[in-house]
């Protein structure tokens, strides 16, 4: 019960912390595209309306306002859920969010999961060969690892499994001629509902590069930190204290290295998973994945301001819910943080 | 300087072979950089639309006059990538002093003064720090606009955090020393005492951290490149060659390898560099882990 009072404590702290940072940064992207040389209102009337038509426009979409009363409006509209129109799209900012949020979502978790994979074995591995020839051999490889971004490793395994070997497609969510099943909007999970396995596993082998690119990119940082924490580990007294109680090696790393170690491994986690949702973005336009990178990136091109801010704004609340996530992970595997 | 004249070993940082690497691929891209004109085979932006996506010279249909091929556009892949080596260091290089001088700015006046400025600080990197980093590139190039300047500024702006968040818990840690106690007591103003007792202890992390953020610099501009939010089209640059090649996938496999490597290269170079300039420079490893 306890520990169920401290996670609460924690939450509701990191929640309230939340609210200012998110109002600051609301207010930042507001002024960030204000200062835009774009004239939002010429560019939701067509090309040839007179300027009278475009000073009409921006009277009535309020450009006219101080800035600070243009923000207090926005601000307004947006705690009831009303980001805008998109100029480009002609559709609810809200509508086109929640659409393409499910599809980055899937991606980002995914991708954590084999990053974590990678990132436990690597380290376990590195950990496992310290003293010896490998460990140099290991101990270069992560750099020349590190030095390849998941921008990079995407287009490289795109290359090599779709284009040279043809074997896992790497275009989209779906090849053509599956229907998508629209329930909750996760696609891995609407198809498992309505019981289409053949869309779900084609709509998995669509997300195997993306979701491979992403997460090795990330474990080279991951498998380093463990090691250095392992190896912290070791040079505490339990550890010799559980070899002269006669526990074997494997035991000794699972029970009460890995069960040490694993805590600073695992807040770098929380900063790491907050850019890999940023990476995302790249692995999208690149996969031509529709997510929200793809919404993003047509928005940038095309000026759309309303889309840019709600997405702006959206990938920053993920940032921190993800960190708020791993803290109380922390919390729950860190008993000594519990006890106050 | 004198200290290093002839018949005087050198200098320990420049003993260590991955310093070593990591300068030696520096030199060679900085080489192709300044002397692009010379070492291009053609103009980097030369359109030959009758000769478009041709093969590298020793594949089928290569062509010597375009050794590594052409583009979409029936550019010389070869020049254009040497050309870009230009884009890439000079944002490599003016980003990373630039977030430097910032970064360490605010980490030593945090660490410094500590209480309420400390607090500030730490408020405001907080707040950058909930964005992701590509996210808010994107969106700083939206407001700035187009251009080189405006890339290296938008780099900049995000990644001075890197710098504030390792030297401020550094600079912590320095402050408590007796010298730093002894330097205020003597009557040290404040500047004097940071620059001249707080900084030459943060320098080598400071170092270091600027080799790390010249490969991250170099991997952000391909990025924004390749999204087209860049330098203009008329500027070759490896990101844009990738957004070209990522097209015509297909037909010319080998644009996109030709790029990739050259940022891998640039990056690989960077993060070498540092991870020398961390073992030899850090005053707290021991003599074995340097090896």
């Amino acid at each position: 019960m306890r520990m169920f009072a401290t996670i609460a404590k924690l939450l509701v702290k990191r929640v309230l912390t939340a609210i200012p940072i998110l109002l600051i940064v609301s207010a930042l992207l507001f002024c960030i595209l204000r200062i835009l040389p774009v004239d939002p209102a010429a560019m939701s009337l067509p090309p040839n309306a007179t300027v009278q038509e475009v000073e009409a426009m921006r009277t009535e979409m309020g450009l006219n306002l101080p800035l600070y009363q243009q923000y207090g409006i926005w601000l307004n509209k947006l705690f009831h859920g009303d980001i805008g129109r998109s100029i480009h799209f002609r559709q609810d900012v809200t509508s086109l969010i929640g659409s393409t949020l499910p599809a980055t979502i899937e991606l980002a978790v995914i991708a954590m999961g084999v990053a974590t994979v990678f990132g436990l074995a690597g380290g376990l591995f590195l950990f496992y060969v310290r003293g010896t020839r490998a460990e140099a051999v290991m101990d270069f490889l992560s750099i020349l690892l590190l030095s390849l971004p998941e921008f990079l490793w995407s287009l490289f395994l795109l290359l090599i499994f779709g284009v040279f070997f043809e074997v896992l497609p790497f275009t989209g969510r779906l090849s053509p001629g599956f229907e998508r099943p629209v329930v909750t909007g996760f696609l891995l999970l609407d198809s498992l509902i309505t019981g289409n396995i053949s869309t779900f596993l084609n709509a998995l082998e669509h997300m195997i590069l993306p979701c491979l690119a992403l997460g090795i990119a990330l474990s080279p940082s991951l498998m380093r930190v463990l090691r250095s924490s392992l190896l912290d580990a070791y040079q505490d007294d339990y550890i010799q204290q559980a070899r002269l109680r006669g526990l074997s090696e494997k035991r000794i790393l699972i029970r009460h290295g890995l069960k040490n170690a694993i805590l600073p491994t695992l807040s770098l986690m929380g900063v790491q998973f907050g850019f890999l949702f940023g990476g995302t973005l790249l692995v999208e336009i690149i996969y031509s994945y529709p997510g929200m990178g793809n919404l993003m990136v047509d928005a940038i091109r095309n000026a759309d301001l309303p889309i840019i801010q709600g997405a702006g704004l959206t990938y920053c609340i993920a940032v921190l819910v993800i960190s708020i996530v791993v803290d109380s992970l922390y919390l729950i595997l860190n008993p000594k943080l519990r006890v106050r | 300087m004198l200290q290093y004249a002839k018949g005087r070993p050198l200098p320990l940082w420049l003993k260590s072979g991955r310093v070593q690497t990591g300068l030696v691929i520096i030199f060679i891209l900085a080489v192709c950089a300044i002397f692009a004109p010379y070492l291009a085979p053609n103009d980097p932006n030369e359109q030959n639309l009758l000769s478009i996506l041709t093969p590298p010279i020793w594949a089928d249909g290569g062509d010597a006059m375009f050794p590594l091929g052409t583009d979409s556009l029936g550019r010389c892949v070869l020049s254009r990538l040497i050309f870009g080596a230009r884009v890439a260091l000079t944002v490599a290089f003016s980003a990373s002093i630039g977030a430097m001088i910032i970064g360490a700015f605010f980490a030593h006046v945090a660490g410094y003064f500590g209480g309420w400025v400390d607090w500030l600080i730490g408020r405001v990197v907080e707040i950058w720090l909930s964005f992701p980093p590509v996210i808010l590139s994107l969106i700083l190039m939206v407001g700035l606009g187009t251009g080189l300047r405006n890339v290296v500024l938008a780099i900049v702006l995000v990644d001075w955090t890197r710098f504030c968040r390792v030297l401020r818990s550094e600079v912590i840690v320095l402050r408590r020393r007796d010298y730093v106690s002894a330097a205020q007591l003597v009557g040290f103003s404040h500047w004097r005492t940071i620059t001249r007792e707080i900084l030459p202890g943060t320098l080598p992390l400071l170092i270091t951290l600027m080799s790390l953020e010249m490969g991250v610099a170099v991997i952000v501009e391909a990025i924004l490149s390749f999204v087209g939010m860049s330098v203009g089209s008329e500027t070759a640059a490896w990101g844009q060659m990738i957004a070209d090649a990522r097209q015509n996938i297909y037909d010319a496999p080998f644009n996109l390898i030709a790029p990739i490597f050259a940022i891998f290269f640039a990056v690989f170079g960077f993060n070498i560099l540092g991870d020398g300039l961390r073992r030899t420079l850090d005053t707290r490893l021991t003599q074995t882990e340097r090896t």
